[in-house]
């Protein structure tokens, strides 16, 4: 591949069976079409004016992933991830050709955990079936808001009866595990008005939910209208979070994530990965990739991406980033990821993986958070509750104390 | 051998209120008599510094000799002797005049007499130099010199009729103030035989020559290899070279002679042994008696001053002791503050000596600096009769101590358009002053006489006069010395801990309403942080303002970015390095910007 040296040095193991073993890994891919675009949204991702270019991605995805084939020979991928923009806005021929290329390039895991991101009103139970017959077995739909006034203000193409529709569809379709993106602080919304989404999603019973805080983006056109639009405060907003945290609790939906949120059994773990620090290998345009020790990410820009793949030899750059993550980085990405999640950051594990104990270096800075109810200190085990983690950016900002890690260099590949 | 007259030379100053055009002047002098070319010549050419140039102030003086041939025929050299113009540096002024027989009264013929323009003239009247008017801007539409030749007349008393009408800036009529200057100004006078007393009125430090000092020779003579004694500190130092300074640079001389403006360099280490005022003499057989007037600079007015990265705090070290090198009147020493780290309490001649040093310190030296709010300095005397001089607020004794506190106070005169007349006794009045008297100058403007306490003054009275009067008024003063004062300490609290940089001394009719400023202002500016953050404002223990900053609820990174970890490391590390410029404020974080904002002095109308 052009730009990126993947396929030299082998990860040694302690275990004496470990060059036998292969290693598990995320599969990403990132389809950047939509059939419009949201007003908040500043993933990478517009609008299609013909069907070559979609044809000519998926070619091009497809390819990328061939290249790979043999560098990922010692890996076994267990999750996949079709996200975008919007998958379902691809032709479902070509979307079926691409989850055929995956299986045919990759050897899955038993039991692989196989999502495909799917926007309302772009599906229907028989496209549905075919996806499953193909291998999907997780559907994540984008609901944002059950009140058609905020998803208008959110410009969204569909209502919240479509999403409904889109929902049975999918259960009728046989797909056991859904998740539905929520999203709170939009314009016009209010305790209340979230309480009534969650209610509804609630009734509407998926496996997973996940609820994320609107950030304005800066390049949006969301956040250019903000200033006109009735925002709810930060603190309406924290209030709204705790409020949804314990109502998803009370409802069978126990937070493991920052804005994730799952019955029993069903957490994502092809997210996961990224908050366990574990492997993933994403393909297609802007997809991020955390990969043989480094973070990397191809170029933000389809005809780029689409030549650097065509075009073997061109000397057109693959990589909008490219760092080795050295192992005193990892310190820092460890414990800023680990304090996403619930389950928190065992001292064991950590004394583990960097050889020396969290709580000699950290306890006491930890001390003020845990008497003041952001952080909670148990077995071994410290988390940030759900008030901790709405300012859990204020909190790890605090914790990393660069003069302390200036000689550790943390987060040193940064650019 | 009795007094000699230099008939061939005048040594004069220029003097004028800010912006009637002194620089300008003395550019054309320079250009009019062949000194310089005017392609060659920068503009303005006295004000050698960068930053005077920019606020159109002179602040250290140079002297620069013209050669003249007058239309008499005859050569003559004059010697113009450049001023500050502010009312920090009056004592500079008076040294330079000291050195002078004449000076150019410069008074802008679309604005008349303004307040520095009286405080000059009396600083030259009483250092009794004969004065020449002349009325500059005589081309703009708005000119009226008959006016203000009116107004010279009437209100400094000096005959103005016929006096130069001139435009500095178009050179018009210049030849009229080349020919005043030499017919109107005294050529000096001094013995050659006499002991050697030379007037020091500035002195720079260069790093080739050491330190350049200025003088004019007022008896006897000096050339290079005598051995010179400085009267005040009876150092002593061996001449290395003798001259004086033209438009292009130092010209070096065999001899200075009693009468002569030049500069004398000796291997001088620091302008602090060339003290402005103090007296040169030869160190064997010298003179007895140095020139009556020299006063060791004072400072008027203090100031913390802390790098906003404590890591530098020995680069701000060698930068002050470095501006030291060329500013006898700036003082430093080391000073601790709980809340802002290790910095120094800085002593300056007044507020603009005070922000030429920051700015200095600032641009050349790239420093990064947090000032506390300038103080005065106060005479506690104590109930056991000790009297105790407090240049740093924090340091202000405990009032069960207390005898009598007394404050500097000006004397001030200010100069405003009639109708402005109530703005200014209110402004006045609000900051405690007593009125003496007011005359009215004309039918449109009065003159208006007050006793003022020093850190009123300090305290954003300027601006706020010139707000008040649409810029019109204009303000000069002179220290009156020391009035008993019904003062209080005020401190800030943040979470019940005292704030010692944001402590002030303050009359205590003043204290509510400043308690009630600064506490909404540390609210504004303080960022939220995990625990909600009381705000007080106390005199001794006891509570007169508060404001509570609301605890932070809200800063997360909720969103999932597909797995761009780098993207949120980003974040963080941004938002890390904003915290570490944060000064920890016993448990409250405060930044660098956030403490200034609170510190600014602004209307407080």
């Amino acid at each position: 591949m052009p730009g990126i040296q993947l396929f030299d040095n082998r990860r040694d193991r302690k275990s004496p069976f470990a060059r036998f073993e292969k290693s598990r890994l995320g599969l990403y891919l990132h389809i950047p079409f939509c059939r419009a675009k949201c007003a908040y949204c500043d993933f990478y991702s517009f609008v299609p004016n013909e069907e070559e270019i979609m044809e000519r991605y998926v070619d091009a995805l497809i390819l990328h992933m061939q290249s790979y084939r043999a560098g990922a020979k010692d890996y076994l991928p267990d999750t996949v991830f079709i996200g975008g923009g919007t998958p379902t806005a691809l032709p479902i021929e070509l979307l079926l050709k691409l989850i055929r290329a995956v299986k045919r390039n990759f050897t899955l895991a038993k039991g692989a955990e196989f999502t495909l991101e799917a926007n309302p009103a772009t599906v229907d139970v028989g496209m549905l079936r075919r996806l499953r017959w193909a291998g999907v077995n997780r559907l994540s739909m984008g609901l944002q808001s059950a009140n058609n006034e905020e998803l208008a203000a959110l410009s969204r193409v569909h209502r919240r009866e479509d999403f409904a529709e889109s929902f049975r569809a999918a259960r009728r379709a046989r797909i056991e595990n859904i998740n539905v993106d929520l999203m709170f602080g939009i314009p016009y919304q209010t305790k209340k008005s979230l309480m009534k989404t969650l209610a509804y999603v609630v009734r509407l019973g998926p496996e997973h939910i996940s609820l994320y805080d609107l950030i304005l983006e800066p390049s949006t056109p969301l956040a250019k209208r903000a200033p006109g639009l009735p925002m709810p405060s930060d603190d309406e907003e924290a209030d709204m979070y705790l409020a949804a945290v314990e109502f998803l609790a009370q409802n069978g939906y126990a937070q493991y994530e920052v804005s994730n949120f799952a019955r029993p059994g069903y957490q994502c773990r092809h997210n996961l990965k990224y908050w366990n620090c574990e492997e993933y290998l994403g393909l297609g345009a802007s997809a991020h990739s955390y990969f043989r020790d480094s973070r990397f990410s191809f170029a933000r820009d389809v005809k780029r991406y689409m030549h650097g793949i065509e075009v073997p030899t061109s000397r057109i750059k693959m990589t909008d980033e490219n760092d080795v993550i050295s192992p005193q980085e990892r310190i820092g990405e460890y414990i800023m990821l680990r304090f996403r999640l619930t389950a928190g950051l065992s001292d064991r594990e950590f004394t583990r993986r960097f050889g020396f104990s969290f709580t000699q270096k950290y306890g006491k800075k930890m001390q003020p958070y845990i008497s003041g109810g952001f952080a909670a200190y148990k077995d071994g085990v410290y988390a940030l509750t759900p008030r901790g983690m709405f300012v859990s950016n204020y909190i790890l900002s605090d914790l990393l104390d660069f003069e302390d890690l200036g000689q550790l260099h943390l987060f040193s590949g940064m650019k | 051998m009795a007094k000699e007259k230099r008939t061939h030379i005048r040594n004069f100053s220029i003097i004028a209120h800010i912006d009637h055009g002194k620089s300008t002047l003395a550019d054309r002098i320079l250009e009019f008599s062949k000194a310089v070319e005017k392609r060659d010549m920068e503009e303005q050419l006295l004000d050698n510094m960068d930053l005077e140039k920019e606020r159109g102030i002179t602040i250290k003086a140079r002297a620069v000799r013209v050669n003249y041939k007058a239309p008499d025929g005859q050569e003559y050299a004059l010697n113009l002797i450049d001023t500050p113009g502010h009312v920090d540096f009056n004592y500079e002024v008076s040294r330079s005049l000291n050195a002078c027989e004449g000076a150019l009264l410069v008074v802008d013929a679309t604005q008349g007499i303004q307040a520095q323009t009286l405080g000059n003239a009396y600083l030259a009247v009483d250092a009794g130099l004969e004065i020449v008017p002349v009325i500059n801007k005589i081309d703009l539409a708005s000119a009226d010199p008959d006016r203000v030749i009116g107004e010279i007349e009437d209100i400094i008393g000096i005959p103005a009729e016929g006096c130069p009408l001139v435009s500095a800036k178009t050179g018009l009529n210049i030849q009229d103030v080349m020919d005043a200057i030499v017919r109107d100004i005294p050529a000096p006078e001094g013995d050659t035989e006499a002991q050697l007393r030379c007037l020091i009125f500035d002195s720079v430090y260069n790093s080739y020559l050491g330190v350049v000092t200025y003088v004019r020779v007022m008896d006897g003579t000096v050339r290079a290899g005598d051995r010179i004694r400085m009267m005040s500190t009876g150092a002593e130092f061996d001449v290395v070279e003798v001259g004086f300074m033209d438009a292009f640079g130092l010209k070096k001389q065999d001899v200075l002679e009693a009468g002569d403006v030049g500069y004398i360099t000796a291997s001088i280490k620091t302008v602090s042994d060339t003290r402005v005022g103090d007296t040169i003499t030869l160190a064997e057989g010298g003179a007895e008696e140095p020139l009556p007037g020299f006063e060791e600079a004072l400072p008027m007015v203090y100031a913390g001053i802390y790098p906003a990265d404590g890591a530098r705090y020995n680069e701000t070290k060698e930068a002050l002791e470095k501006l030291q090198l060329n500013d006898a009147a700036l003082t430093f020493e080391p000073e601790t503050s709980a809340a802002l780290g290790f910095g120094f309490r800085c002593g300056f001649l007044g507020l603009l000596h005070m922000e030429i040093i920051e700015e200095r310190l600032e641009r050349e030296f790239n420093l990064d600096l947090i000032t506390t709010a300038p103080s005065v300095i106060y005479e506690v005397t104590l109930h056991d009769g000790t009297l105790v001089r407090v240049d740093n607020p924090s340091n202000y004794p405990a009032p069960e101590k207390i005898e009598v506190a007394a404050e500097p106070v000006v004397s001030a005169n200010i100069i405003t358009p009639t109708e402005f007349v109530g703005n200014i006794m209110e402004l006045c009045q609000d900051r405690r002053g007593t009125f003496h008297d007011m005359k009215y100058l004309d039918a449109g403007r009065a003159e208006l006489h007050y006793t003022l306490p020093l850190n009123e003054i300090i305290y954003d009275f300027f601006d706020t006069m010139k707000s008040r009067t649409k810029g019109y008024a204009s303000l000069d003063y002179e220290m009156k010395g020391y009035e008993p004062s019904n003062l209080v300490k005020l401190d800030f609290l943040l979470n019940g801990e005292i704030v010692d940089a944001l402590t002030f001394i303050v009359h205590s009719e003043k204290a509510y309403g400043r308690a009630r400023r600064i506490a909404e202002k540390l609210k504004e500016n303080i960022p939220r942080q995990l625990f909600e953050i009381p705000i007080q404002a106390a005199i001794g223990s006891k509570v007169i303002a508060r404001e509570t900053v609301k605890a932070l609820r809200k800063d997360v990174l909720a969103k999932c970015y597909g797995g761009d970890i780098t993207r949120k490391k980003k974040l963080l590390e941004k938002q890390k390095e904003g915290k570490k410029k944060m000064r920890q404020l016993g448990s409250v974080q405060v930044s660098p910007e956030a403490f200034m904002a609170v510190l600014k002095l602004d209307d407080d109308t």
